[in-house]
């Protein structure tokens, strides 16, 4: 196993005005894994966590919680698992202190940091411009000690040959370049030390198509001459579809499923996963799409369980919806689609974590007649367990919440969604694929 | 029909310390009516200078030497370009201000008000301390101040009993349209029809509901002196200088008009698919998120009904599935304006989702313009071929970058531009521009593999 994360979380701090210091929850219980010369992808909107993952995963950001094991034989891992999962401290910690990266001191990861390298996204901004080219690439050679200052030049002659640009460029400079030839010199910078992990942050996204093949194209080509690792950071799915064997989906800091790239692109099996793969427009194509209602949340402030509900069109009882999600659903459709119900004087308020309490009204029977007949489109209100009348107002209870996990299906991938849970509790109604 | 706008010949130029960058080489366009024109190619190929050049809002270092934008039968380049020849080389605000500002008030009635545009970065085309409401609110008040001045009246000049009338009418018609608006101009209270059809279509809100909000619509009180005023300004079609002149009657006016501005804010908003948008249009840029500024830069460019929407890169910004929503939110007010849109984009699959037909640019010129499903499934240009064969799929297909990279244009290469990197380019493509060939029913490429056939 090249490099193995699990239950990894970094939080930033922010720091209010008048509030005190909160933290923003970038990425949260993570858990990945990547094979010897195995391309993995990792998908997601802006914001969904998935370049901090990658950083987490070398240390270029220290994750607030997790633990990394890197270049960790398949026996010992399967070993650190089972000790994981039993409880087992002193073997876990034993394997850990073997392989974990964060548990290295600065000196160690120099060493490290010849195995592992990283192409950033932006291709203007990730190469010094009072450098020579053989300078850019030659550095990490020379700061790592792979060899000396007079080998790295010459060995960065070769790479540039490598990523296919002439010899004659290492006395150029950055800004003499276009972006795709920028993005091919990032490229053999990050290649130089022979790494055996590359992480990819958004390689093609500063690029224009007929670049953006070329690069993968050269992309492919490395690998296939290398063998290295890759982990392959990108919004854009079609490139995961080219370039990548297995593909994580990130939503809002959590994984949402991860699988081989085909039953993941082709057989979406989260919703959230299934919403992404319409959204994607292709040619040729006219395809009815699951729109997404909203905007991804704020993760200073994340959604309760599963933070996808808000979003989700087959969301149902249990998926953490709290009181105030139900509160607005319901005083929207009391005031405007059943106003004629209800009439004015109706006011809700949220009482506990679980309770709404409706004043002005006690009339169960409507109520009820209208969270059945809403129900399927706005979601919020399947997770309505109860109404009752108690002194003279009505109070509604809701369903306690349930936090997913990942849940293992049959063929091979994990989805983390309440869905896929296999267990009798579920109600009947919940079996996978029923959602369709 | 006549295109509703024809781009011909044109060229632009722009004047660096390096040189003349020739960003357009002889652009031959036409905008049917009522259509979505996309336009696709590779960054630098100059598709935001043909928008700019369009809404004629090109930097002062941009020359238009050759070329028509032909819009109602007048050319929108002859304007400024009459203004840089006549300023020559080199550019003094002070002794040209006159002639500038006759330029801008020209240009001002047709800018933003039958022409408007979309523009690339929604954080940077907000004014970050303005609020949402007040933005767009501005656009129809320094465009358009009679048709907010016409609602502010009809409101206030109708009773109960009008309105009344207004709903039985409605009932009657199932919200007619036109015999709303015949009712209205009949009654003397235009402006009202679309306040009461805004309500009126709502979906998501009971019909009691909205028969009260339509009834609370009547009867807005208004100082008689107040009606005066913004009686005059209804009628002359713009604020008149006795008013402008005057501060507190200018400042009076203004804040009337604004404060109607933001009631047609807040129905645009809700058109365009945003909940609670009495909320929002007191909200500044920074609260929304990426998708809702689209939205909302969408609204100002839709506020005064204008006859062509120029998009560049509505979605470039924003996530795949918020781009999702705008595509969808773009296929539906394109049934319900009746604008035509040009929608510039770098992403093919964005263009094929949303237009009818798609030209696509290299280097400052067309070279091919389709239908849609043509360029798509039958693209001729060798360029266009390779673009398509370079976009990668979900299937995972191999793709095929374009060998070498996009001319440099102070420079660019002689013939066809696209010579350098063509495999089928022969000796004729080195020397001579290729003209454009029509091929089939409705497509046109400028590549001289087609000549003859």
């Amino acid at each position: 196993m090249m490099i193995a994360a699990y239950g990894l979380s970094k939080f930033f701090p922010v720091r209010g005005a008048f509030r005190a210091t909160t933290s923003l929850k970038a990425v949260d219980d993570v858990g990945l894994k990547i094979q010897n010369e195995q391309v993995v992808g990792l998908v997601g909107e802006s914001g969904s966590g998935k370049s901090t993952v990658g950083r987490c995963l070398i240390r270029l950001l220290n994750p607030t919680d997790g633990e990394v094991l890197f270049d960790v034989p398949d026996s010992e891992l399967a070993e650190y698992e089972q000790a994981r999962a039993a409880g087992a401290t002193e073997r876990v910690d034993a394997i850990a202190a073997r392989f974990s990266l964060l548990r290295r001191s600065t000196s160690e990861l120099r060493a490290v940091r010849r195995l592992v390298n990283i192409v950033f996204q932006d291709p203007y901004s990730s190469l010094n411009p009072r450098m020579k080219l053989s300078t850019i690439i030659g550095e990490p050679m020379i700061s790592t000690r792979f060899c000396t200052r007079a080998e790295a030049d010459i060995r960065a002659r070769e790479l540039l040959g490598e990523v296919g640009l002439p010899e004659f460029f290492e006395d150029r400079y950055p800004h003499e370049l276009s972006g795709g030839q920028r993005q091919r010199v990032a490229i053999a910078r990050a290649i130089s030390t022979n790494p055996k992990l590359l992480i990819l942050d958004e390689p093609t996204s500063a690029l224009d198509v007929s670049v953006q093949a070329q690069i993968l194209n050269l992309l492919r080509g490395l690998r296939e001459k290398y063998g290295m690792s890759m982990l392959l950071i990108t919004h854009n799915i079609a490139v995961v579809a080219y370039l990548a064997e297995y593909v994580y989906v990130m939503y809002a800091g959590k994984i949402m499923e991860w699988g081989a790239k085909g039953k993941v692109l082709r057989d979406p099996q989260h919703p959230y996963t299934k919403a992404l793969m319409s959204s994607v427009p292709v040619i040729g194509e006219t395809r009815t799409r699951s729109i997404l209602r909203g905007d991804p949340p704020n993760l200073i402030s994340p959604p309760l369980a599963c933070r996808f509900h808000p979003r989700c069109p087959v969301a149902f009882e249990v998926c953490g919806w709290s009181p105030e999600e139900v509160a607005e659903d319901l005083e929207f459709l009391v005031g405007g689609k059943y106003y004629g119900t209800f009439g004015d004087g109706v006011r809700l308020t949220v009482e506990g974590d679980r309770t709404i309490i409706i004043q002005g009204t006690t009339e169960v029977q409507k109520i009820q007649e209208l969270v059945d007949l809403e129900k399927e489109d706005v979601r919020s209100l399947k997770s309505i367990q109860a109404i009752d009348v108690a002194d003279g107002a009505t109070s509604v209870r809701l369903h306690e919440a349930i936090e997913p996990e990942m849940y293992p299906s049959p063929d091979g991938r994990e989805v983390k969604c309440l869905l896929f849970r296999l267990d009798a509790s579920a109600p009947a109604a919940m079996a996978p694929r029923s959602a369709g | 029909m006549s295109d509703a706008l024809a781009i011909r010949d044109l060229h632009v130029q722009f004047h660096t310390r390096r040189g003349v960058y020739k960003a357009l080489n002889g652009v031959d366009l036409g905008l049917r009516r009522g259509e979505v024109l996309g336009i696709a190619g590779e960054s630098g190929c100059g598709k935001t200078t043909m928008g700019l050049a369009v809404m004629s809002l090109l930097p002062r270092n941009a020359s238009i030497p050759r070329g028509q934008v032909i819009f109602d039968n007048k050319d929108l380049v002859n304007l400024p370009r009459e203004y840089a020849e006549r300023v020559g080389d080199r550019f003094k605000p002070k002794e040209h201000e006159r002639i500038l500002r006759r330029v801008g008030k020209a240009l001002a009635r047709i800018r933003g008000r039958r022409i408007s545009m979309v523009f690339q970065e929604p954080m940077t085309s907000l004014n970050p301390v303005l609020s949402i409401g007040f933005q767009v609110a501005e656009t129809v008040y320094v465009h358009d101040p009679a048709l907010l001045a016409r609602r502010v009246l009809a409101r206030s000049k109708t009773t109960p009993q009008i309105m009344r009338e207004v709903l039985t009418l409605l009932g009657a018609t199932q919200g007619g349209e036109a015999a709303l608006r015949k009712f209205a101009a009949d009654h003397d209270l235009v402006g009202l029809e679309e306040q009461v059809l805004f309500v009126w279509r709502r979906e998501d809100v009971h019909i009691s509901r909205k028969e009260k909000a339509i009834r609370s619509l009547a009867g807005q009180s208004m100082k008689p002196w107040e009606r005066k005023i913004i009686e005059t300004v209804a009628k002359s079609g713009s604020i008149p200088p006795q008013f402008a002149r005057v501060p507190v009657l200018s400042k009076l006016v203004r804040r009337i008009l604004l404060k109607e501005g933001s009631r047609k804010a807040r129905e645009l908003l809700t058109s365009l698919g945003i909940h609670h948008a009495e909320r929002v249009v007191k909200m500044f840029p920074h609260e929304l998120s990426g998708g809702m500024r689209q939205r909302v830069v969408i609204a100002i460019a839709l506020a005064n009904n204008p006859e062509i929407v120029i998009m560049d890169e509505p979605t470039s910004a924003v996530d795949v599935t918020v781009q999702a929503q705008i595509l969808e939110l773009v296929k539906q007010i394109r049934t319900s304006v009746s604008a035509s849109f040009i929608v510039i984009s770098h992403d093919l699959a964005v263009l094929a989702e949303v237009s009818d037909r798609i030209a696509i640019m290299y280097a400052g010129r067309i070279v091919e313009v389709a239908p849609t499903a043509e360029i798509l499934h039958h693209p001729l240009h060798p360029y266009t071929q390779m673009l398509i064969s370079a976009i990668p799929t979900l299937e995972g297909k191999s793709v095929e970058g374009i060998k070498g990279e996009v001319p440099d244009m102070r420079a660019p290469p002689g013939g066809c531009a696209f010579h350098p990197r063509c495999p089928f380019a022969f000796e004729k493509c080195n020397s001579v521009v290729p003209i454009d060939f029509r091929q089939g029913d409705d497509q046109l490429v400028a590549c001289w593999l087609y000549e003859g056939k």
